[in-house]
């Protein structure tokens, strides 16, 4: 069959032989050219089972494949590889090489949350996104994303003080991903505040940026809280079959 | 009261409804049925637990089977045949294949369907390979008790593929209908696979999923949302084998790839085509046929229940693929278009 959209076609599934002659017709070089059928040959249970172990990850075997979430993305309306229809049937028969494929796309889900609204059996994707882009980072397929490190910063915050405070937490974000703190819109932003807020406010805000206050009574919390994440990373790493720390594939 | 029976041929799930029907207001009713037992499809199929009820055939068509047979004013001809129905209304006769005469005030047909046979479709290994088999032969394994199995070696499938629309919506096989029952079914049998053998995954090969009206969570979703089967979009070209187990090719059309998967055992959701009898019980009955060789009805909206021929009714899968729910309501609607036509006749003798 002659290929038409060769662009459509992954280069190492296009064959061509340099020396080929089939029936007396030398057909060498691009003569010969064709596609190496992507044939599934089997379904993995184990993928979906891993991702819906993850946070966000729980339905995703309601899905139906309508694709009512990839039509309202955000991020598909600029990327159109950008499909979340189509991630989570390849999770759902375990097509664990093409879902990593798209590694370097899947976390640049926004959170707009417009498919979970979109969906019409709940399946969230939103939260499917979230988990697949965790057990890309836990299976050491991608490394992690600044929407991580700010999740994690904006967590250890919370887990020390019971509380945020955003220069703090801006600062921090920012030395960790080598970025300069004075962002020209950064600036922007703090010059139009301080000339608007009221005096009071300002002042409350300079205090805790100084002394870091704690959330009354939150020696109590922060050692549930703990706890129940450490409790949460160890499930994770459990059922994706990780021992030890850090990530590994 | 008329005295003269009314003649109900087909002893299913419709038959048996209108015989009751009938009897329950004092009608006399002549029920014939060509098998050795009363009870239509699900009986003599051996089905296993009905939709949407949950009931077990043979408890539910039992208890209907049950109530007819205890009615003195139902004559039951099992192993019988009607071999001629002549007259004009208010004076037909008709003759059994026991030879039996008598004059009924009216005639309903509820003779029901014919399971496809998937020999019909060779290309998906039935009749080839012993792992093969239909949605009917999973119902058996079901109801007998035996459980789900491979019948080449008696061992518990590991993997199960049910394909839809095994003789219906083909055009090759001149089959162009929905058999309207076959998913539910399915996504049924499905379940009670899962529910059975948990290890066991079950993946459905659909074109669309026609789980209609209140099936559809009760079945298409409760099967995926609480017993995790799959619904793979795909019309398989053909079953193989690879010596150890059968190879399930076709397309996915979803990711738009060739698929070749190793299955344990393939189920095909046969359809109902039309009774084998009918083109005999058209020329006996002297009702006509519908395009694709079901008995045609008359308008709905003026004639429920009505054939071609004044004096002849029809209910239930006779007419088409039907389920039993409303083979029943069919068969209890042309119950009454017979007896008001039973006794329009008497008022017409009288005047
Ligand atoms: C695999 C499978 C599973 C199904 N499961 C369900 C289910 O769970 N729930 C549901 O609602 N529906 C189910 N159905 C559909 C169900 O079988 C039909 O709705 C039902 O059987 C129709 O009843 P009926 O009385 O019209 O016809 P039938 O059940 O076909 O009964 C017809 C009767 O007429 C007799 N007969 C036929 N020809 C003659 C003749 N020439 N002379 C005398 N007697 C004759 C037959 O012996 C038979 O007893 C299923 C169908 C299939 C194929
Ligand atoms: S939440 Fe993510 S996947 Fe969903 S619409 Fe927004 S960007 Fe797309
Ligand atoms: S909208 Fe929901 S059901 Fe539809 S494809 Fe997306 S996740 Fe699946
Ligand atoms: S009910 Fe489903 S399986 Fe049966 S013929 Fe219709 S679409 Fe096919």
């Amino acid at each position: 069959m002659p290929i038409h959209e060769k662009s459509l076609i992954r280069p190492e599934n296009l064959i061509t032989h340099e020396e080929l002659v089939i029936d007396e017709v030398n057909v060498s070089g691009h003569w010969s050219t064709f596609i190496q059928p992507r044939v599934v040959t089997d379904y993995d249970e184990r993928l979906q089972e891993e991702i819906a172990a993850l946070p966000g990850g729980e339905n995703i075997h309601r899905c139906w494949q309508c694709g009512s979430c990839t039509n309202s993305c955000t991020v598909n309306a600029i990327n159109p590889d950008f499909n979340p229809r189509y991630w989570i049937y390849l999770i759902r028969l375990g097509m664990k090489e093409e879902l990593v494929r798209d590694k370097e796309i899947i976390w640049q889900c926004v959170s707009c949350n417009k498919c979970t609204y979109a969906c019409p059996r709940d399946v969230n994707p939103e939260g499917v996104m979230k988990a697949t882009a965790r057990w890309l980072e836990l299976k050491g397929y991608t490394e992690k994303k600044p929407s991580a490190i700010f999740d994690e910063e904006f967590s250890a915050q919370v887990f020390a003080k019971g509380r945020i405070e955003e220069g703090r937490l801006l600062q921090r974000f920012f030395a960790r991903t080598r970025q300069k703190l004075l962002q020209d819109w950064l600036v922007e932003l703090a010059r139009r505040l301080f000339s608007r807020l009221p005096l009071m406010l300002m002042m409350k805000l300079g205090w805790a940026s100084l002394f870091h206050p704690r959330t009354r009574g939150w020696r109590k919390a922060r050692a549930a809280i703990a706890d129940y994440v450490a409790e949460c990373e160890a499930m994770e790493r459990q059922v994706l079959g990780l021992n030890g720390k850090g990530p590994s594939s | 009261m008329s005295s003269a029976p009314i003649l109900v041929v087909g002893g299913g799930p419709a038959g048996l409804t209108a015989a009751h029907a009938l009897a329950s207001v004092g009608q006399p009713v002549v029920l014939v049925d060509k098998a050795d037992r009363l009870g239509g499809a699900p009986i003599l199929s051996g089905y296993a637990k009905l939709v949407p009820s949950g009931e077990w055939a043979r408890d539910a068509i039992g208890g209907m089977v049950r109530r007819v047979e205890q009615n003195p004013l139902v004559n039951v001809h099992r192993n019988t045949t009607v071999a001629a129905f002549e007259g004009e209304p208010g004076r037909f006769r008709a003759r059994l294949s026991n030879g039996q005469e008598i004059e009924p005030a009216a005639a309903i047909l509820c003779t029901g369907f014919t399971h496809f046979d998937s020999v019909n479709k060779p290309e998906w290994g039935f009749g080839t390979y012993p792992d093969v088999v239909t949605t009917t032969q999973v119902e058996q394994m079901l109801s007998s008790g035996r459980g789900v199995h491979c019948p080449s070696d008696g061992r518990e499938p590991e993997r199960v593929a049910i394909l839809l629309c095994v003789g219906s919506r083909d055009r090759q096989i001149g089959r162009e209908w929905c058999s309207k029952i076959c998913c539910t079914v399915s996504a049924n049998i499905a379940m009670e696979i899962r529910e059975a053998l948990p290890r066991c995954q079950v993946y459905i090969y659909y074109m669309d999923i026609r789980t209609f009206g209140l099936y559809e969570d009760k079945y298409y979703w409760a099967s995926q949302e609480e017993y995790r089967v799959k619904y793979i979009k795909a019309r398989i070209a053909e079953v193989t084998s690879d010596g150890k187990r059968l190879i399930v090719k076709g397309e996915d059309t979803l990711v738009k790839r060739p698929i070749t998967i190793p299955f344990d055992l393939v189920v095909h959701a046969i359809g109902m085509d039309p009774n084998v009898d009918n083109v005999l019980l058209a020329a006996t009955f002297g009702v006509k046929l519908e395009p694709h060789g079901h008995i045609a009805r008359a308008p709905t909206y003026s004639a429920m229940g009505g054939t071609s021929r004044p004096g002849v009714f029809v209910a239930g899968a006779a007419t088409g693929p039907e389920t039993i729910d409303d083979s029943i309501a069919q068969a209890q609607a042309a119950a009454m278009a017979a007896l008001a036509f039973a006794q329009g006749g008497l008022a017409r003798a009288a005047e």
